[in-house]
């Protein structure tokens, strides 16, 4: 990477082009916003420029309503923080009717999160938004750690996954993205299934199983025993998934896990990652999503790269040989 | 109720003043840019040390006063160093820098008619600081309930004694020990003020959760209304990330449902609403107090 980066003269950073594709969809940037950290988009529309940044996914919706688990849903533990939110959202009807709309109206690419606890509700799901106008793509969480049924665990199985892409996938002509658990042996088995079914891309990855207990009381710090990690603890962890998810397939890869600065954006890129999401980062610094892609451009600039999809799997291109990711040895 | 424009933003502020505040508490006076809204009592902000931090997310932090220096704001804030978070910013010096987000949440309705009763349990009592202030301001004599379990977690009494005498607020003291004031809880000085007060009350408390549920239920069984500022774990502070629930009481819940099937109207989750943008205030008839931990 220094070999590469050195070897380049500084530009000015309004000569980088950041664009990338993810299946027909165009993005402005790499830079997105995660599901579940930016609301339906218009909670933070008053700071953060929606116009600059690449894209907003969109909070999970469901069929129905959810009304989310019993506090307490947040934890803080070192570098990170464990949730367990339990998908709480207004159900696709009021979607549709009341969030859609505002969310044509924002100057955003707008990736619509959507969540089931069975195929069926996400062909139910599809079958109402498939054509709607607004949403440039679906993202669809295969990862929740944190409900009951139709979680992370039930869409670990690669067979559903190709199943349930390849019927999803008639329903819309939109690029279908794939959020994936890192809570599996290997990721690269659930990444190749999905890529057989017809997913246009991947997100690699979502909240990692975690727990903690508070020892004079002897009880979770949660409402529930485990809940999902997130934040700058899981950046090593997850970088190391979506390096070996981006391997394993050919479709794009949206890289995720602790990212809160440019470089940590550009690790992601180099292990393979088209583009990022910016999560827990947001709720410590709202405009976190706009400082990533400002410092992502200055990097680019001062390295001579005019373009930011040179960076795309740069370190594998180097490193092909020395590596075989392995998950479990 | 339409959805509410959004005014927070977050900011540098610097520490203008750090200082102890009766013993175990400190106070912190912070010098907020020009174009940060003016805080309400019973609103809170999000504090953030810079880095490097030993934590990640950002503190919620109850504002205790307001002052306007130009156009710039002096933010004044009452804690106790308790956890890693509070300990670390314990250690900010004159002019240090640290990041705000705010103004956040709903206030205490310091306007509604009647007959204010500010109640403050322990440290609870910053938000009533700023109450008893705003209320002076306005003319509008206030009684002060005080209590906690021992006279030394009456917090900064003698600070907050000399600051209410200024504001013409009657103080009232109460210890469930004795050791200071009347011997017992604020809902048994409620009882034995409410007669002496003139209708309707308007009850503004702060303080454990245990303690405002019976202020709650006293205030429901009394004909007065109560605002409760209540406290939560939470992550974003603006309603994003849904970490900072409190279980709505029936009454609200069948409310927020007849509201959300009118289409125009965004209402929330009609089982759990939100500490962070729901609250932190809330009228006594909108929690299930039975079910708040």
């Amino acid at each position: 990477m220094s070999q590469l980066s050195r070897a380049r003269r500084r530009i000015s950073p309004n000569r980088v082009n950041l664009s990338v594709r993810i299946g027909t969809l165009e993005l402005r940037n790499p830079i997105l916003t995660a599901s579940g950290t930016f609301g339906y988009g218009d909670e933070y529309a008053h700071v953060v420029d929606l116009a600059t940044i690449g894209g907003v996914v969109t909070k999970t919706v469901t069929v129905k309503p959810r009304a989310g688990n019993a506090p307490t849903r947040v934890a803080e533990t070192p570098a990170g923080m464990l949730n367990s939110i339990g998908l709480e959202n207004v159900g696709l009807e009021r979607f549709r009717d009341e969030k859609l709309p505002r969310l044509r109206k924002l100057k955003a690419t707008v990736i619509a999160s959507v969540g089931g606890e069975t195929p069926e509700e996400l062909e139910t799901l599809l079958r109402a938004l498939g054509a709607e106008e607004g949403v440039g793509a679906f993202e669809v969480n295969f990862s929740c750690p944190n409900v009951a049924a139709g979680g992370a665990r039930f869409w670990a199985d690669p067979a559903r996954l190709e199943r349930t892409l390849a019927m999803l996938k008639q329903l819309t002509s939109k690029p279908l993205i794939a959020k994936l658990s890192p809570d599996v042996t290997d990721i690269r088995e659930t990444a190749r299934a999905c890529e057989r079914g017809g997913a246009d891309a991947l997100t690699a990855v979502n909240t990692f199983v975690g727990m903690a207990i508070d020892l004079d009381q002897m009880r979770s710090r949660l409402g529930k025993a485990t809940g999902g990690l997130s934040g700058p603890a899981i950046k090593p962890l997850a970088l190391a998934r979506c390096w070996e998810a981006s391997h394993a397939v050919r479709i794009p890869v949206l890289g995720s896990g602790g990212i809160a600065s440019g470089r940590d954006a550009l690790e992601f890129l180099a292990a393979g990652a088209t583009a990022v999401q910016v999560g827990t980062a947001t709720f410590v610094e709202p405009e976190a999503s706009t400082r990533v892609l400002d410092e992502m451009r200055e990097w680019l600039a001062a390295n001579g790269h005019e373009r930011v999809t040179e960076l795309i799997g740069a370190f594998s291109a180097e490193h092909a040989q020395e590596h075989t990711p392995r998950t479990t040895s | 109720m339409p959805a509410a424009v959004r005014t927070w933003k977050q900011v540098v502020a610097h520490v203008r003043e750090h200082r102890a505040y009766g013993p175990g508490f400190r106070w912190l006076e912070l010098d907020v840019p020009a174009g940060f809204a003016a805080p309400v009592a019973g609103q809170f902000v999000q504090l953030l040390l810079d880095f490097p931090s030993p934590v990640l997310l950002p503190r919620p932090m109850s504002v205790a006063s307001v002052a306007k220096r130009g156009a710039r704001l002096s933010v004044g804030f009452l804690y106790a160093p308790v956890g890693a978070g509070t300990r670390a910013l314990s250690e900010l010096a004159e002019g240090a820098s640290l990041h705000l987000t705010g103004p956040l949440g709903r206030g205490y309705p310091l306007e509604e008619p009647g007959t204010p009763v500010l109640v403050a349990g322990g440290r609870g009592v910053a938000p009533l600081l700023m109450a008893a202030d705003v209320l002076a301001r306005a003319r509008r004599r206030c009684e002060f309930v005080f209590g906690a379990r021992t006279a030394k977690l009456l917090v900064g009494l003698d600070e907050a004694r000399a600051r209410l005498a200024k504001r013409g607020s009657k103080l009232h003291l109460a210890t469930d020990d004795g050791t200071r004031g009347f011997h017992g809880n604020v809902v048994q000085v409620l009882d034995r003020l409410a007669p002496r007060l003139e209708g309707p009350l308007v009850i503004h408390a702060c303080g454990p959760h245990g303690m405002l549920g019976a202020v709650a239920r006293w205030a429901m069984s009394n004909g007065a209304r109560a605002h409760l500022a209540m406290e939560s774990v939470m992550a974003c502070g603006t309603g994003v990330c849904r970490g900072c629930p409190l279980p709505r009481s029936t009454e609200a819940r069948d409310r927020v449902r007849a509201e959300g099937a009118q289409a125009a109207a965004l209402k929330g989750n009609p089982d759990w609403a939100m500490c962070c943008t729901d609250g932190p205030v809330f009228e006594s008839r909108e929690l299930d107090w039975d079910r708040v931990e």
